[in-house]
């Protein structure tokens, strides 16, 4: 049975793959090669795609709603290992005043705000400068390589170069930038600073990739028809690639800037938040409070606060990003 | 000669200095970085850097002797392996559905499976953690390759569809025609088509899968269950601080099948990390 239906499939391969070469695929007569397709009613069909789209979204269901269920019940309680007790909104009243939740969403903004405005420029920068280049193919895996490796080996290698080896202050003191050793983690905007150039040296390289493909992508000819005219780079830049390649920043920038909102590895690995919480994330934050100080309800209720925030931000902005990108 | 004329900027030499410079930034760190993979560790924490070290094997001994490093890797190996698989068993009919068919609520499940990927994985840290307490599966290399298959679902989805949506519907139309059923044209006609698709999708969800950390940190507790990516953070030695000579050798041990991976499908590297939105 099986070999037959087997043999089945590939003769009517083969009949497809020949009437292709003839150019006439539509006009070619129906050959019933497929005696044992029985016709399925209309109720059947209309199931089918749900059928197929089924399985991964109960996948999906089961892990971010069951969860977020979880998260928002959990936060009704004062969890205390495996004693809940009823607490109402009582985490939620408390997360409101509390100063670490409120720096910790300030943190993930500002951080992550220099963070991808800093990526975006660069990547721009570079992919305008290079993506008509002879040599491009060659560049472009050497400024892919920061992205390959694991981000929390980054992580350790920023550590190292800004704490633990003392390296960038050695090079900045040899630069006579410095008159003595850094120390990075005693001031509130370097700890910030040693997790934007962790995470714009890692991640610029995503941004340059999708921009250097959507430059190579415009239309040539409109381009050097406005340097016949004698425009110049820079507004070639700025009249031509821009506006031309605007959906594509769009969804490239929305994409890292979510990521961005989410760091974590960096923070567990370099800062842990000091100074006094400077860097600590959202992310951080939950993790914090949930699996160092065990407040797991309360740990909930921030979770749940990030998902409002999430939910809000993913129907309005991303919704529209990947609209416009695909137009 | 005449691409270099039409290149970006006019100024070649302002072109070149900001290339050349970029690749230092990339490249510099991750030479400096390799170097320490390769010296003792007493050159590594001084109070003045050491730019040129004693070159020795010490970190590779030391992870050999003190650390199941085979362990970590084989547990990379089969949870990012099997989540890649439960990613494209699930995902290549959603896409097939949402590319070809008309239905009810198309448009919202769609975007449902989009937004997935924007939920902070912290967001759903506590509950997992509690979740996967409660099934056993705490410490567990299953448990992991579940997390990671949810966590790329809708990423291997969308670049699925994509390509998917790029084929032209000629070809099933002649296969229908032949009476093809469904199923059929999935498995004989858009499958084998949109194959560089089917690889992109797994290569990046592998690639993410590799990385991920904060679920992993979570749920492996003992280093039976530690990832490379995890373990590099335990590389600790109570006094002796941070083991960075063995951090670097593990993450070039890492770095190297990524460094493939991405060179096999570089040219459907910007549309697969933009989710099929970009196509590059």
């Amino acid at each position: 049975m099986l070999v037959a239906a087997r043999l089945c499939r590939s003769k009517s391969m083969a009949h497809l793959s020949q009437k292709l070469e003839k150019g006439a695929a539509k006009a070619a007569p129906a050959a019933a090669v497929y005696s044992v397709r029985r016709p399925r009613s209309a109720a059947a069909k209309k199931m089918f795609p749900y059928l197929l789209v089924g399985p991964a979204v109960l996948y999906l269901l089961a892990i971010t709603l069951y969860p977020g269920l979880f998260a928002m019940y959990q936060s009704l309680f004062v969890v205390k290992f495996v004693n809940w007790s009823w607490a109402g909104l009582g985490n939620y009243t408390r997360i409101v005043q509390d100063r670490e939740f409120w720096a910790a969403l300030g943190n993930t903004a500002i951080i992550g705000g220099l963070s991808l405005s800093l990526q975006t420029i660069i990547a721009m920068t570079v992919a305008f400068f290079c993506y008509r280049d002879p040599f491009v193919r060659g560049w472009r895996i050497i400024f892919l390589m920061p992205m390959l490796f694991m981000p929390s080996a980054v992580a350790f290698i920023w550590k190292l170069a800004f704490n633990d080896g003392r390296v960038i202050s050695d090079l900045l003191m040899s630069l006579g930038l410095a008159s003595n050793n850094v120390d990075w983690l005693s001031s509130v905007w370097l700890a910030r600073l040693t997790l934007i150039v962790a995470d714009v040296w890692q991640w610029t390289p995503f941004l340059f990739i999708i921009f250097v493909g959507a430059l190579q992508g415009q239309d040539e000819e409109i381009e050097e028809a406005a340097r016949l005219d004698g425009a110049s780079w820079s507004s070639i830049f700025w009249n031509i690639s821009l506006p031309m390649m605007r959906p594509i920043i769009v969804v490239a920038v929305t994409l890292r800037g979510i990521d961005i909102t989410t760091m974590f590895t960096n923070v567990y690995i370099m800062t842990q938040g000091t100074p006094g919480g400077a860097t600590e994330t959202m992310s951080y934050f939950i993790y914090r409070q949930g699996f160092r100080m065990f407040n797991f309800g309360y740990a909930s209720a921030a979770s749940v606060l990030m998902l409002l925030i999430t939910i809000v931000v993913a129907q309005t902005i991303v919704k529209r990003a990947f609209k416009s990108g695909k137009s | 000669m005449a691409s270099i004329r039409k290149s970006g900027g006019d100024n070649l030499l302002v072109r070149y200095i900001i290339l050349v410079s970029w690749t230092l930034v990339c490249v510099v760190p991750i030479l400096w970085f390799l170097t320490i993979g390769f010296r003792p560790r007493t050159e590594i924490i001084v109070p003045e850097p050491i730019y040129w070290p004693t070159w020795s094997l010490d970190a590779w001994r030391l992870l050999v002797s003190d650390w199941p490093i085979a362990l970590y890797l084989r547990n990379s190996v089969v949870a990012v392996a099997g989540s890649v698989v439960i990613d494209l068993v699930l995902a290549i009919p959603a896409a097939f559905a949402l590319a070809r068919y008309e239905f009810k609520g198309r448009e919202d499940i769609g975007f449902y499976i989009l937004s997935t990927r924007m939920m902070a994985p912290a967001i759903v840290a506590v509950p997992i953690f509690f979740l996967f307490r409660n099934i056993g599966l705490l410490d567990s290399v299953w448990a992991l390759m579940l997390i990671y298959a949810a966590i790329n679902l809708s990423l291997v989805t969308w670049i699925i569809r994509s390509y998917m949506l790029d084929i032209p519907k000629e070809l099933e139309d002649a296969a229908r025609t032949d009476g093809a059923g469904d199923l059929t044209i999935l498995w004989e006609i858009m499958i084998p088509a949109c194959l560089p698709g089917i690889i992109t999708a797994a290569v990046i969800a592998a690639i993410f899968a590799i990385n991920e950390f904060l679920f992993t940190l979570l749920i492996a507790s003992t280093s039976k269950a530690y990832t490379m990516s995890v373990a590099l953070a335990n590389f600790t030695g109570g006094s002796d601080g941070v083991i960075y000579n063995a951090i670097a050798l593990v993450s070039f041990i890492a770095f190297a099948p990524i460094l493939i991976l991405v060179i096999l499908i570089q040219k459907h590297l910007s549309r697969g990390l933009t989710m099929g939105a970009v196509k590059g």
